[in-house]
């Protein structure tokens, strides 16, 4: 009750006309209040709603793991981050790997790669698939995230979310696509099976990348939101709208 | 024309003397007036009729039917209209209205009528006015109905021709008014007869005229001698005599037989009922008057009945006049009433007066020898009580005394036969008959022979009288009777039959005469007999009789056996009784008819069916009209009272005698040549009223077969009520007999009835009994009961009682426990108290003992404290106050244990209170507790991370350094080519291992390095790092690698940890190459300070390690600085905190969670 109470009054009126995340705002920051972080309320807070930006860096940290729950540590977890990342890029800059003239994108994947002990013998080396995922997803979070810890971190969880976590269901996602896509416009499955399009489709970009450096960052901060709080069946649906609202044009 | 001329021709055929052409032409005339309806015909046979006077014509216009009769009756006016041929016409008038046609009822509403009575009132013929009366007269009864119109024409006519017979108008004959007279007289009967009130209202009005008084006094007045009183003048009115209604009816007949009721002229009077006898009455009564009065048998008379007696008187009175009459009424009434018993309506015993005439008859009929036994006959024959009262009548005429039927006729039978054989004759069968009659009753028919004889004579002398069918039936009975009589006695038979074969004049002779002896016998044997008075007169007309007997033998030749009694007129009243009656001829009719009521009903009616009564009863019409003439003559002779009948009979006798007498004088066969042959012309004159005496008399003699064959329709009609009643007899007979049956049964019912009750009374009794004695024993029963219910009631009360008293009892019982309970319970108790108070006593005693016991010893310690009392006393004060204090003190001591005792138990109170704050306390410390273990796991995460990140870095380094010095020796030491490149193929082997391994098993493998390091890190400063190189290989090869190392390389300090770091963690590698290992300290100079410095860093974070190891290597720096060479106890050193390493470990892993632990190994 006590949180009704503290809700605005006009939040009813508010969904009404059409302001959205108003509310959504207001609920977030009185989640966000708690001193130990609920990771569960957040996730559906964050499946449900668009979270505002200046919470989404936040959110996002403890929803990844980043930050623990407890507000007091955070501080000082931030600080063993940020050190560590400033130890991993000495060491590459040490070990020249990293210079200032390197992207950022790929200095948080030799970073990466360091801290996963798959640093490769010379930053020459070509990059690998999974490498590749790595840096277009950096590349979309750097433009997300400033903060060059924030952002290494984020990605890095991220990234390694997709590998453990979505291990098992990312390949499934194409099967799921054409089923929906089949209820939802079977014609054009039909037609793209026709012409032989439907196995070409950029599953990799879509599934693997997460839209990442297909969609605009903007809106796929969105999609994020979903991915980060445990949901990678958002992609699937992405995916199907993006089709639909192509086939349309 | 030629039609006309065809009629003419018929009409002259018919008659023709051929009989066939004569019946054809009949039958054409007939057939021509069945398809012809127009006058013509009907008028031309009226013409001829008049022209010829022809019997077919005559016959055939009688028998006219109905369509034309109006011609008839016009043309019949029309010729009444002319006088010359009014005779004619009328006798034709006549004749038609005789037979009655149907249309006659028209004849009222005709013109005809008008004109007729027209004609009586204008013409002067007497020839045509007599006519014209007697058709008249014939009609009225046809027409009853129609006096209302023209009643007072009737009425004039009698009028004027009642006058006509007193003035004689004109030269009228003296012939003609006895016709005349005669017509009137009728008309008279009929007019007073159908309208008696008017007639006599006319009569009043018109005789009490001056001018007519004369005429009544002359005509009327002897009339009316002849007629009673008709009822009608007592009951009825002149209106209602015209009423139609009372005519509807009655037939013609009965017109005819209610004028002849009313009338006292013997020979119009009608004999049917009452009057009839009345008439006998009366006609016996003349004599009985003027015999005695005082005879017995006028008490019979009066007993049969005063009523009859006393009106007749009068009419008696007047019959004395005509005592010549009364034979003849005596002995049709006779006849009539036995032929005709159900007539007598009046009263019946009238009938059996009729029956019992033998009594009067002798007196009546004293000249008939024949008639008592008719009279007995028919009472004989009849029932018995007739028997009886001509017993009880007889004293005035012995004779009839029913026994002596046969003495009365053997006297006279006797007195007749010395008259004459021939009365012996009539005697005898007389005699038969009796005989018969008393022995057969079958056997009645020898006197009907005598009678059919006799009847069938008459006719005989009749002539025209008799009809053929009446003779035919006469020959029959004849036969029958002639078989009859031979069957019976011959001695009888022989007299019979030469009576019944001849049928001879001579036969005929014999009857008259013996008709004359009997009636002389008869009249001797009365006057002698009985009656002095009445032999008188008949002897005083014996006397001129007996002249005429002279006449009668003359007559036989003749054959009219009736002029023969009309020619004696002088013995007329005697004789003509004596003529009829004695004779068998007269007999017969009485004694038959007697047998025919006189029998036993079973015969009676057979009787009467098979007999010709019709004939019967026209031999006894000829008989009255035989008589009726004779009076008539004898009325001629002048008695003024005698009926114009009779005046007119007697002018016919007369006539006929003198026409008899005259032919007798003449040999001449007819009279007409008679007349010629007697020279002079027959006066016209004469021969005319000769003519028109003929035509009346024929007129007459019409009139009187009309009334006869009224008279036949009426005994037609009383015949048939005969059978029917006869029948009805009949009927009452069967119905008596099953009344008898019936009333038999009735009394055989009451019979049993009676039985059946007096079994219901025995029964009833000995019910009675029954009951009575059962009721006897109910009462006994009901007594007994009553008693036995006393008894019971006594016995019950007594029981009642019992029972009170046991309850009584038991309660006293009750009572008497209680109370011995009670009593037990209080004895237990006394002796409870008893031993009580015994153990009390004992105890008293004993307490008595004692208290003596005591009480000495009191007295004795009394002596003892009497003796030691000041002593005592002080220290028993100081000890009262001891205890005294002492018991404060207790108290005290008691409330504060008390009082700690709250404090205690309210601080355990409060300490529970507290435990349990305490143990909230401690929940929310341990909330707490794992919430900062949550927030610790948290940064210890990260800082693991963070020392992953490190060691990676690290590992980064040392890769690279490697690679630096790799590159170093390849460019610097060539005889270090091999080794360095030997080292970077292991390199390259152990990255690709760390690779193949994964991060994990890299992990573990540095956490062992590291604790290895960790040794290591103390060790380096001092020198026995050997030492613990050495033990840190833990023995075996390891450490013998070490101590080979050592002694190669010992300023080499600081690579030795490093070269033993990397022999451990290449394996068996490392120890193959023991080079690499000395080489190492050398090139460590900054490096193992970083890697201090991280070491440091990792040591620092973990501040309980780091106790230990300082401790730890404060006790090595310690042990080391003693002694280097105490290389036993170096190792033993070791020993004990070798093992301990691996327990800071697992300590400091354990440490987080317990506490104590860390304090117990502080402590």
């Amino acid at each position: 009750m006590t949180e009704d109470s503290q809700r605005n009054f006009r939040s009813v009126y508010y969904e009404k006309v059409g302001f959205r995340g108003v509310e959504e705002k207001k609920s977030l920051e009185i989640l966000l209040k708690d001193d130990r972080l609920d990771t569960e309320k957040l996730c559906t807070f964050s499946q449900r709603f668009p979270l505002p930006s200046m919470y989404r860096a936040l959110v996002w940290k403890v929803l990844l793991g980043i930050l623990p729950p407890h507000h007091e540590s955070h501080a000082k977890v931030m600080m063993y981050r940020k050190e560590q990342y400033l130890d991993v890029l000495h060491a590459l800059k040490v070990v020249r790997f990293v210079s200032d003239a390197t992207p950022q994108a790929e200095v948080y994947l030799r970073m990466y790669q360091l801290e996963s002990g798959k640093l490769p013998r010379s930053p020459s080396f070509p990059l690998e698939p999974d490498d590749e995922v790595f840096l277009a997803i950096a590349k979309a979070m750097e433009e997300m995230v400033e903060d060059s810890v924030d952002c290494y971190w984020i990605t890095r969880r991220f990234v390694n979310q997709l590998n453990t976590k979505y291990r098992d269901s990312l390949p499934q996602l194409p099967k799921a696509f054409e089923q929906y896509l089949n209820l939802e416009d079977g014609r054009l499955l039909t037609h793209l099976r026709m012409c032989s399009a439907a196995p070409k489709l950029p599953y990799d970009l879509w599934f693997k990348r997460c839209f990442a450096g297909c969609l605009p960052e903007s809106s796929l901060q969105r999609v994020w939101d979903k991915v980060v709080s445990g949901s990678c069946k958002i992609l699937v649906f992405v995916a199907v709208e993006i089709l639909l609202t192509f086939k349309i044009k | 024309m030629a039609q006309q001329a065809n009629v003419g021709e018929l009409l002259a055929m018919l008659d023709s003397p051929m009989l066939g052409v004569r019946d054809d032409v009949t039958a054409v005339f007939k057939e021509n007036l069945n398809s012809d309806r127009g006058p013509m015909l009907v008028n031309t046979l009226v013409d001829y009729y008049l022209e010829t006077s022809s019997q077919p014509a005559l016959h055939i216009l009688t028998t006219l039917q109905e369509p034309h009769d109006k011609h008839l009756l016009d043309r019949i006016n029309e010729y009444v209209g002319k006088a010359a041929t009014r005779l004619s016409i009328l006798s034709l008038l006549g004749h038609v209205i005789r037979l009655q046609p149907s249309w006659k009822h028209k004849l009222s509403q005709a013109p005809l009528l008008p004109s007729l009575l027209k004609c009586l009132k204008m013409d002067t013929d007497v020839v045509v006015l007599t006519t014209g009366v007697l058709v008249l007269i014939t009609m009225l009864p046809m027409i009853p109905q129609s006096g209302k119109q023209h009643l007072l024409d009737f009425f004039d006519i009698f009028g004027r021709l009642s006058s006509w017979c007193l003035k004689k108008p004109g030269h009228v004959a003296e012939v003609y008014l006895v016709h005349l007279h005669a017509s009137v007289y009728a008309l008279f009967h009929r007019l007073y007869g159908m309208y008696p009130c008017n007639f006599v209202s006319f009569l009043r009005s018109h005789y009490s005229m001056k001018e007519n008084l004369e005429t009544f006094e002359e005509v009327v007045k002897p009339m009316m001698e002849h007629v009673r009183i008709h009822p009608e003048l007592v009951t009825g009115s002149k209106d209602h005599e015209l009423d139609p209604r009372r005519w509807k009816r009655l037939e013609t007949h009965d017109v005819v037989i209610e004028c002849a009721k009313i009338s006292l002229d013997p020979t119009e009077a009608s004999y049917e009922d009452g009057y009839s006898v009345s008439h006998q009455i009366s006609a016996r009564f003349p004599h009985r008057s003027a015999d005695v009065t005082t005879s017995p048998y006028a008490d019979t008379q009066n007993s049969y009945g005063c009523a009859t007696s006393t009106p007749y008187s009068t009419s008696r009175l007047m019959l004395l006049n005509m005592p010549g009459q009364l034979p003849q009424t005596l002995s049709s009434p006779s006849t009539r009433l036995i032929t005709e018993p159900p007539q007598a309506t009046l009263w019946s015993p009238s009938m059996v007066c009729g029956m019992t005439t033998p009594p009067t008859s002798p007196g009546n009929v004293p000249p008939d020898l024949s008639h008592p036994y008719s009279k007995v006959f028919g009472t004989t024959g009849g029932k018995g009580t007739p028997l009886g009262t001509p017993a009880t009548s007889p004293p005035p005429a012995p004779l009839c005394h029913s026994d002596d039927y046969v003495h009365i006729s053997l006297p006279q039978a006797t007195v007749t036969p010395p008259r004459k054989e021939e009365r012996m004759d009539s005697a005898r069968p007389c005699l038969h008959r009796q005989h018969h009659l008393l022995n057969d009753r079958g056997s009645e028919e020898p006197p009907g022979s005598k009678g059919s004889v006799t009847l069938s004579d008459l006719p005989g002398f009749l002539g025209d009288l008799a009809s053929e069918e009446d003779s035919i039936e006469k020959d029959k009975e004849e036969a029958a009777i002639s078989r009859e009589l031979s069957e019976i006695t011959t001695a009888e038979a022989e007299p019979v039959v030469p009576r019944g074969g001849f049928d001879s004049p001579f036969y005929r002779d014999s009857l008259p005469g013996s008709q004359r002896k009997t009636h002389s016998a008869a009249s001797s044997s009365q006057g002698a007999s009985v009656n002095p008075e009445p032999l008188h007169s008949s002897l005083d007309k014996l006397g001129p009789d007996t002249p005429k007997q002279a006449f009668t033998p003359i007559d036989l030749p003749c054959g009219s056996a009736d002029e023969s009694p009309a020619g004696d007129r002088e013995c007329q009243t005697s004789l003509e009784t004596s003529i009829f009656t004695p004779s068998p001829c007269k007999i017969p009719p009485p004694t038959r008819v007697g047998f025919g009521s006189g029998q036993p009903p079973p015969y009676d009616h057979l009787f009467e069916v098979a007999l010709p009564k019709t004939a019967h009863h026209f031999v006894i019409r000829k008989t009255e009209e035989l008589l009726k003439k004779a009076k008539g003559n004898t009325e001629e002779d002048g008695v003024p009272s005698t009926s114009p009948m009779e005046v007119l009979d007697r002018l016919i006798q007369q006539g006929a005698d003198a026409h008899s007498k005259e032919l007798n004088k003449l040999p001449l066969p007819s009279k007409s040549v008679d007349w010629t042959h007697f020279g002079g012309s027959p006066p016209s004159d004469e021969i005319r009223t000769l003519r028109d005496q003929l035509l009346l008399l024929h007129n007459q003699l019409l009139y009187e077969r009309f009334k006869r064959q009224q008279h036949a329709l009426r005994n037609r009609r009383l015949l048939r009520k005969v059978i029917k009643a006869a029948a009805l007899e009949e009927h009452n007979a069967a119905m008596k007999d099953q009344l008898k049956l019936q009333e038999k049964d009735i009394q055989m019912w009451k019979v049993s009835l009676q039985k059946e009750q007096a079994r219901y009374n025995q029964l009833q009794e000995q019910r009675d009994t029954m009951v009575t004695k059962l009721h006897s024993q109910i009462r006994q029963l009901q007594h007994d009961r009553e008693e036995f219910y006393n008894q019971s009631q006594e016995l019950q009360t007594k029981l009642e009682d019992c029972r009170n008293m046991i309850a009584e009892l038991r309660i006293e019982l009750k009572k008497a426990n209680n109370k011995v309970c009670h009593t037990e319970l209080l004895l237990s108790q006394v002796s409870q108290k008893l031993s009580n108070s015994e153990s009390v006593q004992q105890q008293m005693e004993f307490l008595n003992r004692q208290l003596l016991v005591l009480g000495e010893v009191n007295e004795l310690y009394l002596e003892q404290l009497q003796n030691k009392h000041s002593d005592t006393t002080k220290e028993v004060e100081m000890m009262k106050a001891a205890y005294r204090k002492e018991l404060e003190k207790n108290r005290s001591h008691v409330l504060q244990q008390t009082q700690r005792l709250d404090t205690s138990q309210k601080r355990i109170l409060e300490l529970e209170s507290h435990l349990a704050k305490k143990d909230h306390l401690l929940l929310e410390q341990k909330k707490y507790l794992e919430d900062v273990k949550l927030q610790a796991r948290g940064q210890l995460q990260a800082a693991e991370s963070r020392y992953e990140a490190q060691k990676r870095i690290t590992q980064v380094f040392e890769l690279e350094i490697l690679d630096l010095y790799g590159r170093l020796e390849k460019d610097g030491l060539l005889k270090k080519l091999e080794e360095e490149k030997a080292e970077a193929a292991e390199a390259a082997e152990e990255r690709l291992d760390c690779c193949n391994d994964g991060c994990s098993d890299s992990m573990v493998g540095h956490n062992e390095e590291a604790s290895g390091h960790n040794g290591e890190t103390k060790t380096p400063r001092p020198s026995s790092a050997r030492g613990s190189s050495g033990s840190r290989g833990g023995g075996g090869s390891s450490s013998s690698s070490s101590e080979l190392s050592t002694p190669e390389k010992p300023p080499h300090q600081r690579a030795g940890p490093f070269s033993s770091r990397w022999e451990t963690t290449m394996g068996e590698a490392s120890a193959s190459i023991p080079t690499t290992v000395g080489s190492l300290p050398s090139s460590k100079s900054f490096l193992g300070m970083k890697a201090r410095e991280l070491f440091r860093n990792k040591s620092e974070s973990q501040c309980d390690e780091d106790g230990m190891t300082s401790s730890l290597s404060e006790s090595l720096k310690t042990e080391l600085g003693k002694d280097l060479g105490v290389e036993a106890k170096i190792p033993l050193n070791l020993d004990g905190p070798h093992p301990s390493p691996p327990t800071p470990d697992s300590v400091g892993q354990l440490h987080i969670m317990d506490y104590n632990e860390t304090h117990h190994e502080h402590s």
